[in-house]
């Protein structure tokens, strides 16, 4: 089966993330200050106001990628940290704990860290944990949880404003930390450009639609990176401006990840960072991933000219922080939309909030959809009670059963 | 002693009080976090009782839940399967842990409880959170008032508050009954006797807690004496634990428990207006590892070992419950090199499956201590 690889992403590590590294590593020679974030934090304030933001979940996964994050999560292990803990905070807390041949020269240390409680605990008590370590002063946005999972528009008022309050305190702390006033015009800059990448990236979704579909889960997991790490800069919207040129080539000439596809999937929560192989073993069965949840909860449309109120929204209405019943409409979505056949739900050892509830999603799903959903007990980064022959065994034996 | 057993059988949704009020055409609400403003609850003349699962396997709840999930909310939604909360008129969670977060989804779903409430709670104490807490519990106040048709003044409130404040300062006299030794009180009579003032009303239990308080200081049958423990850790719904550990001859002395000292220790301001005064004191109590401050607790810890003349620690944490697994190593490190303490950490399920091993390691420190 013949498989054309896409142009826009060939050397994508090397180009992109590589140098990610390098920046954030000099920029602490440099002075300038460094912020560990957590994902579903408002990153568009730190972008605007200079400050390099390093992603310790982004880390975690690249250590799962080289198949270097299970001696690290040993070393956390070995500090008293649980092995029934996230295998990315485990993964990076090792990463403190020795210093020697980790990947980019290890994570770069952050001056301040930043994390809200939108996602899960975890993002809580890891920062609080390397907070302690780094004696660096953790700044935590609270964020109601989104009890009815309403939608941006629908969200209560005092919602809002208890979001939007703690922004000033954010911008204060980073005032005073960096020296540097945040610029409004810049912010608003900062989110037109987030928007833009946004909406780019949910065209690159769109292309996903078609029949073939010319990029599959080990692209997007990949190209997901601009909007998750750095939305408001040119860097992204230029990036995903040319993914979408060239995936627009491949759908007017038909070509797809998959010449003949059997079967399209929906990807939910993470991939197997130490096993992507697991995507093209699954194009070698004629199954194309079309869509993942991780692809969709990082877009949002932000109004410049309410630069606070519009982050609130958005991350108040992020399916992380809602009820199961956010993410079992946003699978259901996914599964009209794409036209899939199958869903994928992988869990992850350590992740309460995508383990819990699985049972209740899957049910969900094929009361909406008539699709059925085959769970996965695995863990992204952490290989040690992985069996990849049960794994394959498992995925083949459900994809038969698909139509 | 008799007073000791009866608040014992008292830890029960069958307990006369819950029957009685449930008698009386009264609602009984059921609550897991120790963060539920119950004043609130018991102001609108409602029953809030701690909803507290069971040492039975979860067989029903091993069918919607893998085993990598808190076994404490496994088995609270195990008994709501099983028809053993039907008692229950509704059931309030406190956005606390996602363990609690997302097993409210399977209550939702999955029981025939369907009359729910979810608080909002902030995770830090700022001027801002508790803006937002108390823009919370007045939400609450509005749905409690029309699911149950009841009334919820300030007055009530006061009054509320009174009765519970009461209630925080006798407990604490209980716990001052263990600063001796022997203690007068054994770690195991304490939890039942905080376990019991979460499941009957209470100004009954301040009634128990008075007579206790009387008739203890000339109790004959003392504790046994052993090696005086601290026990850390989340949620203890039993005894259990506590026995097993008075049975290898520690004697627990103090605890850092939401089933215990966090649950009572700091009360509500009694001057000014009522819901801010509940808003403040929940956000501001010594905090459970969710909560940004963190770090207080670890204060309080020190403290408590302090008054109580602790000699040894033992922190507890429920198998996959993350926010007190991070905490862990931290709290640990911080006794063992500030205070020169000795600690173990243990994981535990609360079915206390796996109990045979729990035991040698209790045992094994509690030796070490008495060397």
């Amino acid at each position: 089966m013949s498989q054309r690889r896409i142009e826009t992403l060939r050397g994508f590590y090397r180009n992109y993330v590589k140098p990610s590294y390098e920046v954030a590593h000099k920029a602490r020679e440099e002075g300038k200050l460094v912020a560990w974030v957590a994902s579903t934090f408002p990153v568009e304030i730190i972008l605007a106001m200079d400050i390099i933001p390093v992603w310790p979940e982004s880390y975690a996964s690249l250590c799962g990628a080289r198949r270097v994050s299970v001696p690290l999560c040993e070393l956390a292990e070995r500090k008293g940290f649980s092995k029934d803990l996230c295998s990315y905070p485990r993964c990076v807390l090792g990463s403190l704990f020795n210093g020697e041949n980790l990947p980019e020269g290890g994570i770069p240390r952050p001056d301040i860290l930043v994390a809200s409680t939108c996602a899960c605990d975890t993002h809580l008590k890891w920062f609080q944990v390397a907070s302690r370590i780094f004696k660096k002063p953790l700044f935590l946005l609270d964020v109601p949880y989104n009890v009815e999972s309403a939608n941006a528009e629908n969200l209560p008022d005092y919602y809002i404003q208890h979001y939007v309050s703690q922004l000033e305190d954010l911008i204060s702390l980073l005032e005073k930390h960096s020296g540097i006033r945040l610029d409004e015009g810049k912010l608003r800059k900062t989110l037109e450009l987030s928007n833009r990448a946004s909406e780019l990236w949910l065209k690159v979704q769109d292309y996903r639609k078609e029949v073939p579909a010319p990029m599959g889960a080990r692209e997007a997991f990949s190209a997901v990176y601009f909007i998750l790490s750095i939305p408001g800069t040119e860097q992204a919207v230029d990036f995903y401006e040319r993914l979408c040129g060239e995936l627009e080539q491949m759908v007017k000439q038909g070509i797809g990840v998959v010449e003949d596809e059997k079967y399209r999937l929906v990807w939910d929560n993470l991939p197997l960072w130490f096993d992507l192989q697991m995507f093209p073993y699954l194009r070698s069965l004629g199954a194309v991933v079309v869509a993942e949840t991780f692809s969709h909860v990082w877009t949002g449309s932000l109004d410049p000219s309410k630069p606070y109120e519009s982050l609130a929204r958005k991350h108040l209405s992020n399916m992380s922080n809602c009820t199961i019943e956010g993410r079992i409409n946003l699978i259901a979505g996914l599964v009209r939309d794409f036209r899939a056949n199958g869903v994928i739900l992988p869990t992850n050892w350590g992740c309460r909030m995508m383990t819990i509830g699985e049972t209740v999603v899957k049910r969900k799903i094929q009361e909406m959809t008539g699709v059925s959903s085959l769970i996965l007990d695995v863990d992204s980064t952490d290989w040690r009670n992985y069996d990849e022959y049960r794994v394959k065994t498992k995925l083949e034996t459900y994809l038969k059963t698909l139509k | 002693m008799e007073l000791l057993e009866q608040f014992r059988a008292l830890i029960s949704t069958e307990n006369k009080f819950i029957k009685g009020w449930k008698h009386q055409n009264k609602p009984v609400l059921g609550y897991a976090c120790s963060y539920t403003p119950e004043e609130i609850i018991y102001a609108g003349e409602i029953l809030p009782i701690r909803v507290l699962g069971s040492l039975e396997p979860p067989k029903l709840a091993d069918v919607y839940l893998p085993v990598n999930v808190c076994s404490f909310a496994k088995s609270c939604f195990n008994k709501a399967l099983k028809g053993e909360y039907r008692l229950l008129d509704g059931y309030v969670v406190s956005n606390s842990c996602d363990n609690q977060n997302k097993t409210y989804d399977l209550w939702r779903h999955c029981t025939a409880i369907h009359r729910t409430f979810f608080i909002n709670t902030p995770h830090s104490a700022t001027g801002n959170a508790i803006k937002f807490f108390y823009q919370e519990l007045e939400r609450f106040k509005e749905w409690l008032t029309k699911e149950f048709d009841v009334e919820i003044s300030d007055e009530n409130l006061k009054h509320a508050i009174g009765i519970f404040n009461e209630n925080r300062r006798l407990l604490k006299r209980v716990y001052e009954l263990r600063k001796r030794s022997p203690p007068l009180v054994s770690g195991s009579e304490a939890l039942e006797i905080v376990l019991s003032s979460m499941m009957i009303p209470k100004d009954e239990h301040n009634k128990l807690l008075r007579a206790l308080l009387e008739e203890i200081k000339s109790r004959e049958d003392l504790p046994k004496r052993g090696a005086r423990l601290l026990v850390s850790g989340s949620f203890m719904g039993n005894s259990e634990l506590f026995r097993l550990i008075e049975s290898v001859g520690g004697c627990v002395v103090a605890d850092d428990l939401c089933t215990g000292s966090r649950y009572f220790w700091d009360l509500v301001k009694e001057d000014g207006e009522p819901t801010m005064a509940i808003a403040e004191r929940y956000l501001c109590k010594i905090p459970c590892p969710f909560m940004y401050s963190s770090e207080e607790r670890f204060k309080h810890v020190r403290e408590m070992v302090k008054l109580f003349d602790v000699e040894g620690v033992l922190i507890f944490s429920i198998k996959s419950c993350d926010v007190h697994s991070f905490d862990a190593p931290l709290l640990a490190e911080e006794l063992r090199e500030n205070e020169g303490l000795p600690v173990s950490c243990l994981e535990w399920e609360h079915s206390l499956s796996g109990i045979a091993q729990l035991r040698t390691r209790i045992e094994a420190f509690i030796e070490i201590l008495e060397e």
